[in-house]
């Protein structure tokens, strides 16, 4: 068989590492530099094809992926407003126009927004008020957040995909003469794509296609869209605002709409990235990507009725949308409505998500709505299905739950016990772990617990509060009143809590 | 039947003081729903993991080569 379209047809069938070493070899044995029809060579041709080979291997999808350091949030000079006015803001978790379910009822994350039914790799670390929030964060294993983006995830991929070569890279990035590519229009794109995915080396690729843009004379949009991303990728937003401007007056793309729509919620204004939504949703109707934008920001402000509405939108045009079923589930399970969301969940099922989490939810969902039947079973299957120990201590974690609904404390107990043993730095099991020791009279223990209960998640009122109460009993009253403040700040709306510290500042004034 | 109805009529106090304790009780923290992960996401832990593997790899043959 002719190797080029071997190498072609493995190219097609997704298989990579065949595709470049079929490559390889092409290009190590064949240096007849026959012009074909099209005028390039073979050679080029089969190092254009292990070029994208190389590129498919660790492609990722950009609009998806971001990631903020921990430089970027806290010396962010890009906001415009430092204090920004209610509703428009990114930053102010607790401004929400009703709708936002209470924390009393739904667990909240480390910035105090209530958890999402799903992650994507920007939403996982969330981001903190504070510089000391922002440094604390990263100690637990969940949220290592990088010190900057430019030393996250993007290089310590680059890294690796040179280790895995031997005899080094593939490409020579130093030694390339882009302006000679450049000319090249078929060539430059793939060669751009490896640069950027691939090696991870913006400011080559800003090179390659800042020389490329202008060989095809500011004409050609995709240039234009690429330069954009590598801006945003070097955080400079406002001229990759140009660019991704500029290459929609030339072109109408959804992409690029999206990667503008990114720049925007990157300097914080989602108003201006909702109306380009919206502006979007003119052009191109029912675009499910676009309502799931919309969706995702009105979540992300805090307004969870009017994101369930637009992820009800979403799954008219796309019902097998994962992202709008999990979310518009967990919002049912978190407004008492726990057998809707298990139908919600049992579609995820039917579609073929089989993994550690959809069971954990599965059995969550059965067991608060009364279907003990399937509870135990589905979180078996989802321990079975656990892929790393933290996802395992959340499952245990719920299944303590499941043991305090059914009145078995020594199975919570032990359940919570297991959650630690798995991670560490499960805060929740500490705190309700105290709470049953505090049941069984062991004052000392629970004290401990909540402390660091409390200093492991300075976000969740509980541990504050039950600390505050039990410092409360024993007449640490100083303490309690501390403790209590701080569960104030966490959730200023809780009754119990506004009714200690009135009592406590009573107890005070009499003093 | 009406006999045995009458005769276990509830008994609803209308005088009298009826006083309930409010114990400030300890809260648990909520089950907690677990996310699902995007594609994208799953996708870059998978070759994170897959990176890590190879790295650990190329060190414990490093580290085996000085030895021969």
């Amino acid at each position: 068989m002719e190797p080029l379209l071997l190498a072609w047809s493995c190219f097609r069938r997704r298989r990579f590492e065949r595709c470049s070493e079929l490559c390889a070899e092409l290009l190590q044995s064949a240096p007849a530099a026959q012009e074909s029809d099209s005028g390039f060579t073979i050679s080029q041709a089969a190092w254009s094809l292990k070029t994208r080979a190389l590129t498919e291997m660790v492609y990722v999808d950009e609009i998806d992926v971001d990631q903020e350091g921990i430089a970027e949030t806290i010396l962010d000079e890009n906001a415009i407003a430092q204090v920004a006015r209610p509703g428009t803001s990114l930053r102010l978790p607790g401004t929400s126009q009703g709708g936002g379910p209470s924390p009393a009822v739904r667990p909240v994350t480390q910035t105090g927004r209530p958890i999402t039914g799903f992650v994507r790799p920007s939403t996982q670390g969330g981001r903190p008020g504070t510089m000391e929030q922002a440094i604390k964060t990263p100690r637990t294993a969940h949220t290592a957040r990088p010190i900057t983006s430019a030393s996250g995830r993007y290089v310590r991929l680059g890294t690796a995909s040179m280790l895995t070569n031997p005899d080094g890279p593939f490409i020579n990035l130093s030694r390339l003469n882009l302006a000679k590519y450049a000319q090249k229009p078929k060539l430059a794109k793939a060669l751009f794509e490896y640069i950027f995915h691939h090696e991870n080396d913006v400011k080559n690729a800003l090179d390659l296609a800042a020389l490329a843009t202008e060989h095809a004379q500011y004409k050609d949009w995709w240039w234009k869209v690429q330069i954009g991303k590598c801006y945003y990728r070097l955080g400079l937003y406002r001229e990759a605002e140009k660019q991704f401007k500029s290459a929609l007056k030339q072109q109408d793309m959804i992409d690029t709409i999206l990667y503008l729509a990114k720049v925007y919620l990157r300097l914080d204004q989602p108003l201006t990235a909702l109306n380009l939504f919206k502006q979007g949703l003119d052009r191109f109707p029912g675009e499910v990507t676009l309502l799931c934008g919309i969706a995702r920001i009105h979540e992300e402000m805090n307004n969870i009725s009017s994101a369930a509405e637009y992820y009800k939108d979403v799954l008219k045009q796309d019902n097998t949308h994962v992202e709008a079923i999990a979310c518009i589930g967990s919002n049912h399970f978190y407004s008492d409505q726990p057998e809707i969301a298990l139908r919600f969940y049992r579609r995820l099922l039917q579609m073929g998500i089989y993994n550690c989490q959809l069971f954990n939810n599965l059995g969550l969902c059965c067991f608060y709505a009364q279907q003990y039947d399937m509870t135990l079973t589905s979180f078996e299957r989802a321990l079975s299905l656990a892929e790393n120990e933290e996802e395992a201590a959340d499952v245990w974690y719920n299944l303590g739950h499941v043991a305090v609904g059914i009145g078995d404390l020594n199975l919570a107990y032990q359940c919570f016990k297991l959650t630690l043993a798995s991670n560490n730095d499960h805060a929740e099991a500490y705190n309700n772990l105290a709470v049953l020791e505090m049941r069984k009279g062991h004052t000392e223990q629970a004290r401990a617990l909540l402390q660091t209960a409390s200093s492991l998640a300075p976000h969740m009122y509980e541990p504050h509060f039950n600390f505050a109460t039990l410092s409360d009993k024993v007449g640490d009253l100083q303490r309690s009143y501390v403790a209590a403040q701080k569960s104030k700040e966490a959730f200023p709306d809780h009754v119990d809590t506004q009714l200690l510290i009135k009592q406590l500042e009573q107890h005070f004034a009499m003093l | 039947m009406p006999e045995a109805r009458s005769a276990l009529r509830e008994v609803l106090p209308k005088r009298g003081q009826l006083s309930v304790e409010d114990v400030a009780t300890l809260v648990l923290c909520k089950p907690k729903l677990l996310p699902l992960k995007s594609v994208t996401l799953e996708k870059l832990e998978k070759m994170q993991r897959a990176a890590q593997e190879t790295v650990r790899r190329q060190e414990m043959a490093q580290r085996e080569e000085p030895q021969q």
